[in-house]
């Protein structure tokens, strides 16, 4: 490390004047890359880190502004930079990889010119056959096949868009590259071979590299150094090792250890003492009778039956990527999304015929948490009207203070002053807090059975174990049955009694959830499994093998017929 | 936020930011209202002040200027007709006091009514999908193809003298595509939004959804497009009225400007019969685009502007 260090911020703070005051996004930041080094920038949305980083580039949205302090780019005060030349260092010396590659290439442009848009606007005009020299070469280095430069966006997956926006970053060679949570769009097995891609063309071309993002887990898999950022302040930074085993901070403590672990300590405290609410009938509370579903030619989720007798309240898993056809299943059970095929009985009462009075008496005792906190609540009412209206509707609500004192009552339970929520408006409060009281909500309707369609993938880390210990005392408490659907095979693990594993459409492997993911026979299971990238730096991203190969494990996955591995009462699942 | 004392100027900014937090109160949206509540005024204070009956006696000299002018004939403004008179004798200032009104509420009364069966087609054609949706659809894009003007040419001369009500019946049957086009775009994508499936969860009725959870969202746009459909609804009318198509017999500035070319105005330089309702038409659009811009910055709060 003689090299001169290729980034250093010097008493950076960065501010945005609003109507509310100044806001100041980055507070007095010192830091410093050396070259060749891999540095994470962790924290909270709104923890200044993407702020940071667009102020090296010089490119902070309106109206904000570098307060203080300096930024060196390998000796170029770039702060000082006129805006020609910056534009020549963007791209040729520092290099931006972008949150979403979705949106982020030309759709109506074949990827090749795309490439060439780089190259010509810094090094002039040339040869054609150079420029496709060029464009092969950084999309051979992705590892993706030179052909792909012919295609257009569209055609491409997700994770080789990805990989077409890192070679597109790495073009020129750049000291620097800035990697915006370039993962956080994808599933697990996606995430795991852009990441290995990004870092072995770091190491290859020997640039520093800026990776952006919350997830503890996959920093310890992929970076150097760690600077964990709060409300704008470096609040710890050092090597990987020596935070993650030894954090000093308490929020970074707090970061370590809201990542749940397969077989690690639960984070919830089971207390099973509820009993599920009486039920007039003996006929299971959920019944799928061969539900099929498809959407054109695909389908999107091949025959299946089970039944849920919902005598003592349970947690029944399904996990999958997205495509899986689990969030189809979560429809589908609330009765959003008909069946192609095949019927959905509640209480022996099919919800596709059912009678006004009926279907009333079915949406009182099936509700839902949804992926999305912040598209639940009606920006136009504050947020007491999502938990007042229901109540009211169903007829539980007997007078205007009884109504009160429900929802009071709820926002207790989970952990919410009702004071200072219930009279705010959504935008008032953050994704957490609302996804807190869309479970609030739950609570008060005490419905029979609850589906979670993705409850916290939208939630800052730090929050997804206290929320999921709420939706798990709605079970404990309240003896409420819930259909937890994720892809998160860790919290999966502690919170469920049962677990399925859909893969395109078809229940791979299913059973209790200390022998499918603790030790998980499917290889389509096991290849999930791997992509986890665990916040711990012994046990190495899938074992640590080089030879690594999600497309013949995902031919295998194909082949091989469903494991079932063994049943839990009150639950069963018809083997197919 | 600072320990520093704030210096006056800072003071200042605050205050400016704090006016600017009521977003209805921003000045394009006062500026405009205020311009099209001035027209109204001018109709209802007119009528007591002045005498409206100027309308239709042609008992003043013809052709006199306003105050402090002369015409070609060097006859200088008097009082009694302060804004000067037409060729017809009739007072300009009674003729706007009249006209200027009727114009707005051709406008309001076509708009209002379109809007009405926008609101109705957009909502069915969004919830109820299907065949319906494709007939509201395409009835829609067909109608937006078609020039109003030119079939209402042709329906107003085939009805001969019209009142203002029919005219605005007929100019509402060419401002329902847009709002029907916007609401119904809204009503899809809001129907996919996460409370309104709360909403059904909640097992609330389509009319619920509809009106308690969808309809307060859409009130911004509500607005801008019956702004935007007022000045279609004007434009069209005066261009009735400006081809002589309009009613005969009630006064609209449009007809006062169809009087004046005819009577060959523009050569005798009788500027004050044609300008004086022009002035009055384009301070009516102003008014009507300043309310549709404030009502841009009330519905999108990227728009405000800091400084």
């Amino acid at each position: 490390m003689t090299d001169k260090p290729v980034l250093t911020l010097r008493d950076l703070s960065i501010e945005f004047p609003t109507p509310k005051g100044v806001v100041k996004a980055v507070k007095h930041l010192n830091l410093t890359i050396q070259k060749g080094r891999r540095v994470g920038f962790i924290g909270e949305s709104g923890s200044g880190k993407t702020t940071t980083a667009l102020a090296v580039m010089q490119m902070l949205a309106e109206p904000g502004r570098v307060a203080s302090g300096t930024i060196d780019l390998s000796g170029t005060d770039v702060l000082a930079l006129s805006e020609e030349e910056i534009r020549k260092a963007r791209l040729s010396r520092i290099a931006y990889i972008p949150q979403g590659a979705m949106n982020s290439l030309n759709p109506v442009m074949r990827i090749e010119p795309q490439l060439w848009d780089g190259i010509i606007a810094h090094e002039g005009n040339m040869d054609r056959a150079e420029l496709k020299r060029r464009s092969d070469e950084a999309l051979t280095s992705v590892g993706l096949p030179a052909h792909t430069g012919t295609l257009y966006p569209h055609e491409l997956s997700g994770g080789m868009k990805q990989r077409v926006c890192i070679a597109l970053g790495i073009i020129l060679n750049p000291d620097l590259i800035i990697a915006d949570e370039p993962t956080s769009a994808l599933d697990v097995v996606t995430q795991r071979q852009v990441m290995q891609t990004l870092n072995d063309i770091q190491a290859q071309i020997g640039s520093g590299l800026i990776l952006i993002g919350h997830d503890m887990g996959l920093m310890a898999q992929s970076v150097d150094e760690l600077a964990v950022l709060k409300d704008g302040e470096l609040v710890e930074h050092g090597t990987v090792k020596q935070i993650i085993e030894a954090p000093k901070h308490p929020y970074t403590q707090d970061l370590i250890s809201s990542v749940p672990l397969v077989g690690g300590e639960s984070f919830l405290n089971p207390e099973r003492n509820a009993q599920a609410p009486k039920r007039a009938s003996n006929e299971p509370l959920l019944r799928f009778e061969n539900v099929r579903k498809d959407y054109g030619p695909v389908t999107a989720l091949h025959p299946m039956s089970f039944a849920l007798q919902g005598d003592t309240p349970q947690i029944i898993s399904i996990v999958g990527q997205s495509g899986s056809g689990k969030s189809t299943m979560g429809s589908i059970m609330l009765g959003f999304n008909p069946p192609s095929q095949g019927r959905v009985l509640f209480e022996g009462q099919d919800v596709a015929t059912m009678s006004a009075a009926q279907s009333l008496e079915f949406r009182k005792n099936v509700q839902a948490v949804f992926q999305d906190p912040y598209s639940c609540f009606n920006p136009f009412y504050r947020v007491n009207h999502a938990l007042k209206f229901p109540f009211k509707q169903f007829g539980l609500a007997q007078s205007e203070a009884h109504t009160q004192k429900a929802m009071e009552a709820a926002c207790d339970a989970v952990g919410l002053d009702p004071d200072l929520v219930l009279s705010r408006y959504p935008h008032q409060l953050s994704g957490g807090q609302r996804q807190r009281l869309i479970v609030a909500r739950a609570l008060m309707l005490s419905p029979k059975l609850l589906i979670a369609d993705e409850p916290v993938s939208m939630v800052d880390a730090s929050l997804r174990a206290t929320i999921l210990s709420n939706i798990y005392d709605l079970k404990d408490k309240y003896g409420i049955s819930i259909l937890y659907i994720t892809h998160d095979l860790a919290t999966a693990y502690h919170v469920s009694d049962y677990v399925m594993v859909l893969y395109k459409g078809h229940v791979v492997e299913a059973g209790p959830p200390k022998e499918v993911i603790g030790q998980p026979q499917h290889p389509y299971t096991q290849l999930l499994i791997d992509s986890i990238p665990w916040p711990d730096l012994n046990r190495a991203w899938g074992g640590g093998r080089d030879d690594w190969d999600p497309a013949s494990l995902e031919a295998e996955a194909e082949r091989a017929g469903a494991v079932y591995r063994g049943d839990v009462a009150g639950f069963e699942l018809a083997q197919v | 936020m600072t320990d520093a004392p704030i210096t006056r100027s800072e003071r200042r900014q605050q205050k400016r930011l704090k006016r600017f937090d009521n977003p209805w109160m921003n000045p394009k949206l006062i500026w405009g209202a205020g311009l099209l509540l001035g027209i109204i005024a001018l109709g209802l204070i007119g009528r007591v002040l002045w005498d409206p009956e100027l309308v239709f006696t042609g008992s003043a000299t013809l052709k006199l200027p306003p105050v402090g002018f002369e015409n070609l004939r060097k006859q200088p403004g008097v009082w009694s007709n302060p804004l000067g008179t037409d060729g017809g004798g009739r007072d300009m200032l009674a003729l706007i006091i009249i006209g200027a009104p009727n114009t707005l509420f051709v406008g309001l009364l076509a708009s209002l009514i379109g809007m009405s069966i926008g609101i109705f087609l957009g909502f069915s054609a969004g919830f109820v999908g299907g065949r319906t949706d494709d007939t509201i659809r395409v009835l829609a894009d067909v109608m937006i193809t078609i020039p109003p003007l030119l079939i209402l040419v042709v329906f107003q001369s085939a009805f001969g003298d019209v009142t203002l009500t029919m005219m605005a019946l007929l100019i509402a049957g060419f401002v329902w595509q847009s709002p029907t086009r916007l609401i119904r775009a809204q009503v899809l994508s809001m129907k996919q939004s996460g409370y309104v499936q709360m909403a059904q969860l909640s097992g609330a009725s389509t009319s619920h959804i509809m009106f308690r959870e969808m309809m307060p969202n859409l009130v911004p746009y509500l607005f801008g497009s019956f702004i935007a459909s007022v000045t279609t609804s004007i434009v069209t009318a005066v261009g009735l009225e400006v081809l002589g198509l309009g009613p005969q017999r009630i006064p609209t500035l449009g007809r006062t400007i169809y009087e004046a070319i005819n009577a060959g105005a523009l050569i005798q330089n009788l500027w004050w019969w044609w300008g004086i309702p022009t002035l009055l038409l384009a301070t009516m659009f102003i008014g009507l685009l300043l309310i549709n811009l404030g009502l841009d910055e009330v519905s999108n709060p990227r728009l405000r502007k800091l400084s």
